[in-house]
């Protein structure tokens, strides 16, 4: 029987503060069912003995291990001096009145663990229960920040703070998707994922701590080259000549990608990951609009042809910088309107969050691809034959775009005219449970974190997505469709990490995917079971 | 924002819908219904209580109001006073007794659920015990004392004329009356100072936390906030935000850093 954690044993010294043992994680369907037993392996002792490793055995951040004591207690001073900035005006407007409201009135009654499918999933590890992160924060803010803390934290909590409380912390506000499926269910309204980000925001912002995949090599390599994949103007503009071509080759469909047409009713912002790992995407997005005569346009501008905004999962300021360039090129090219291509994060990044960020002629009209591409399918203008779709498709639902912004029926009713098999997972909407990569985690690759998702943060979708196909015949091609990026990645890195194309068929996409694959006038189908693109 | 050209259209919000949700949401916990029956099933008759205590003090300063506004209107055998009293008897009885059935099963929840126990502070078991006691008070008040609220309407009136009024009914001295006085009196200060203040700040969690999409528009109060906001300044220390106490976030927001250059 193992130890029963409590928010106050985070300070204590173990090597591992949680092992997942073999056999705890939720089972798998039998036909998974050898990776049952399989855990996330712990990294090679060389591997760790210069980086904060002791709360899992899993390493997101890789934080560098102070050199003395002297060092540890500066970083411990550092850490209360950010926890203090998080509660002040000056430094936290955007988040301080949410923050404040969670921080004070949770009732620990633990309505939100079992909406949480990184606990749940792990096999109800302690360390991932959505309030465990809260309270300890909670304890450490009412212990050393509030007036007679250290007295009153006998009475409201007790906690040690020390490197190890702080380390770990770190790496714990790396295991929650920030989903905010916990947020919708709490009966009072408390939102653990807003204190995840929170406590993610404190390490950047004050400590300079985070992972090097969402920060040096994603918002400091997007500010600085054009885009977080490392994309420049040029290779941009490489990118898409190479998909114009793929288009025409793929469909028999010539295709014409516009750049910086000044004035054009949409300025289209992808995520750049779509132009190097799914060309077709951003090729079948091309193919709807021109068929459909929009007035549409790219941006060869740097930041200006990358939706991304990962600072939306861990650093306010660096959100945002990238918001306003992106709003900024907008702008200057007087558009009507923007439109967010299938991409979850950068949904809520610009239209959401960026709406309390953005003023004056910066605040350009900002509308999601879901909407767009409703109104031209249905508007009659492109002829579709629905049984070139006439498969097993299920939908997943992006948090960001579905239970943040609350766009649920436009690309249902998209699947119900082009997709006569569409089936829905359970649940689905605003309670639909995250891909598992949400938050950074699809693109987070360093050390052992991906095999943590695949395990652990991704297995309920893995599951939903077997149970929405489970009365379809083994050998039947199916296909997950994900309008967006991160989610995809996801997807298709959960596909290969339990052979589940071999073992179900079971394929992905995006949604332009199959509404260019349902549209007549295409000589070849856009999707094609099995079949390597030539890009792979 | 599932529409087309949604900032086009007005913001609309509607009062008739919001209370069709939050009626049952604040008086039926609708919320944990869905989520967490178990838990329903002690929280409910809990804040059930409180609220049908709430509702008899309210019921007993109207009877006081009543009785020294008019006495012709409000007397003995008059429809009204018979109302009124149906009505103190009844919310205060079933508050009494579901506010005990609901603190005895939350405490009683917090010492063996192990994972609210897990989370449990002492402040928990205070603030839970502290209620139970009251209830318990009141429950042994209106047991052995005051079965149909007669010494807590005299209290009220008392309460009112700062102890002028002259009532034909004179109630016995009660430790367990005077205790339930103390423990509510100390309860309705020590409420606002701890979560339990969710009760009533649940208005802003919903509306602040859950629910709010109304947008920034040009000239509105939103922007109007954005704008105030973007000339504070900040004084986060890592390096890449290059905040000098100096640079506002309207100045940090809109350059890029050394680092990036």
């Amino acid at each position: 029987m193992k130890p029963l954690l409590k928010p106050a044993d985070i300070a204590a010294a173990t090597d591992c503060l949680c092992r997942i043992e073999p056999g705890e994680l939720a089972p798998l369907p039998a036909q998974y069912e050898d990776f049952n037993a399989k855990v996330p392996a712990p990294l090679k002792p060389e591997k760790i003995k210069n980086i904060e490793a002791s709360l899992d055995d899993t390493v997101a951040i890789g934080i560098p291990t102070p050199a003395s004591p002297e060092e540890e207690d500066a970083l411990v001073l550092r850490f209360l001096s950010g926890l203090k900035k998080l509660f002040e005006r000056e430094n936290n407007w955007t988040f301080l009145q949410p923050l404040l409201l969670s921080m004070e009135h949770c009732a620990r009654c633990q309505t939100c663990s079992d909406a949480c499918p990184a606990y749940v999933m792990s096999g109800r590890q302690e360390i991932y229960r959505p309030i465990f992160r809260s309270e300890v924060l909670r304890r450490i803010y009412r212990k050393y920040l509030k007036a007679s803390g250290k007295i009153m934290s006998k009475f409201t909590g007790d906690i040690d703070l020390n490197w190890t409380t702080i380390a770990r912390l770190a790496e714990l506000s790396y295991r929650c998707t920030l989903c905010r499926r916990c947020a919708s269910v709490c009966p009072i309204g408390i939102d653990n994922g807003l204190i995840n980000h929170e406590i993610r925001k404190l390490f950047s912002q004050e400590m300079g701590i985070a992972p090097k995949e969402i920060h040096d090599k994603g918002t400091v390599q997007h500010l600085r080259v054009g885009s977080s994949t490392g994309m420049t103007p040029p290779g941009a503009k490489d990118s898409v000549e190479f998909i114009q071509e793929e288009m025409e080759e793929i469909t028999g469909y010539k295709v014409d990608i516009p750049w910086d047409v000044e004035g054009a009713d949409i300025l289209l912002l992808h995520n750049a990951g779509e132009m190097l790992a799914w060309p077709e995407n951003v090729g079948a997005f091309a193919i709807i609009f021109q068929a459909a005569g929009i007035s549409w346009t790219m941006s060869s501008e740097a930041a200006g042809y990358d939706a991304v905004n990962y600072g939306l999962w861990y650093d306010d300021v660096q959100f945002s910088r990238v918001a306003v360039k992106h709003a900024d090129i907008a702008r200057r090219l007087k558009v009507k309107k923007i439109v967010i291509g299938e991409c979850g994060h950068a949904h809520k990044a610009l239209t959401v969050i960026a709406d309390r960020l953005l003023t004056g002629d910066l605040n350009v009209p900002r509308e999601s691809a879901m909407v767009t591409l409703e109104n031209i399918v249905m508007s009659g203008k492109l002829k579709f034959d629905p049984r070139k779709n006439d498969f097993p498709v299920t939908l997943h639902d992006p948090c960001n775009v579905v239970r943040a912004m609350g766009i649920v029926e436009p690309q249902r009713r998209i699947l119900r005219k082009i997709a006569p098999q569409f089936r829905e997972m359970t649940p689905h909407g605003v309670e639909n449970y995250c891909c598992g990569g949400g938050s950074g985690f699809a693109i987070m690759s360093g050390y052992n974190f991906t095999e943590w998702r695949n395990l652990v943060s991704s297995r309920k979708k893995f599951l939903q997505i077997l149970t929405a196909f489970e009365n379809e015949p083994q050998d039947t091609p199916k296909y997950v469709c994900a309008p967006c990026s991160n989610c995809k990645g996801t997807i298709r890195d959960l596909i290969n990490y339990y052979d589940a194309e071999e073992r179900s068929r079971l394929y992905y996409g995006g949604l332009v995917e199959l509404i260019v694959n349902a549209l007549e006038g295409m000589q070849k189908p856009m999707i094609r079971f099995g079949e390597k693109p030539s890009w792979d | 924002m599932e529409d087309a050209d949604w900032w086009k259209s007005a913001y609309k919000t509607s009062t008739v819908n919001e209370l069709k949700y939050m009626t049952p949401e604040i008086l039926l916990l609708r919320g944990l219904w869905k989520e967490n029956k178990r838990l329903w099933l002690l929280s409910f008759p809990f804040h059930l209580g409180l609220y049908l205590i709430l509702a008899n003090v309210v019921l007993l300063l109207i009877a006081a109001v009543f009785t020294l506004w008019s006495p012709k209107v409000y007397a003995e055998g008059d429809i009204l006073m018979l109302m009124m009293n149906a009505l103190i008897v009844a919310s205060g009885w079933f508050g009494i007794i579901a506010g005990l059935i609901g603190s005895l099963g939350l405490l009683y929840m917090r010492l063996a659920d192990r994972n609210m126990k897990l989370y449990a502070t002492p402040a928990d078991y205070f603030n839970i015990v502290f209620i139970l006691m009251f209830f318990l008070c009141a429950f042994l008040t209106a047991v052995f004392v005051d079965p149909f609220f007669a010494a807590a309407k005299s209290y009220l009136l008392g309460l009112l004329t700062v102890g002028t009024f002259s009532s034909t009914y004179q109630p016995g001295q009660n430790v367990f009356g005077a205790l339930t006085i103390l423990l509510a009196s100390l309860l309705a200060a020590y409420i606002p100072l701890t979560h339990m203040s969710h009760m009533f700040m649940k208005y802003f969690l919903y509306h602040q936390v859950k629910w709010d999409d109304r947008p920034s528009r040009s000239g509105n109060d939103i922007e109007a906030a954005v704008l105030r906001n973007l000339n504070y300044r900040p004084t986060w220390q890592a390096k890449h935000i290059e905040a000098d106490g100096q640079k506002s976030w309207k100045d940090i927001a809109s350059s890029s850093p050394k680092e990036i250059k």
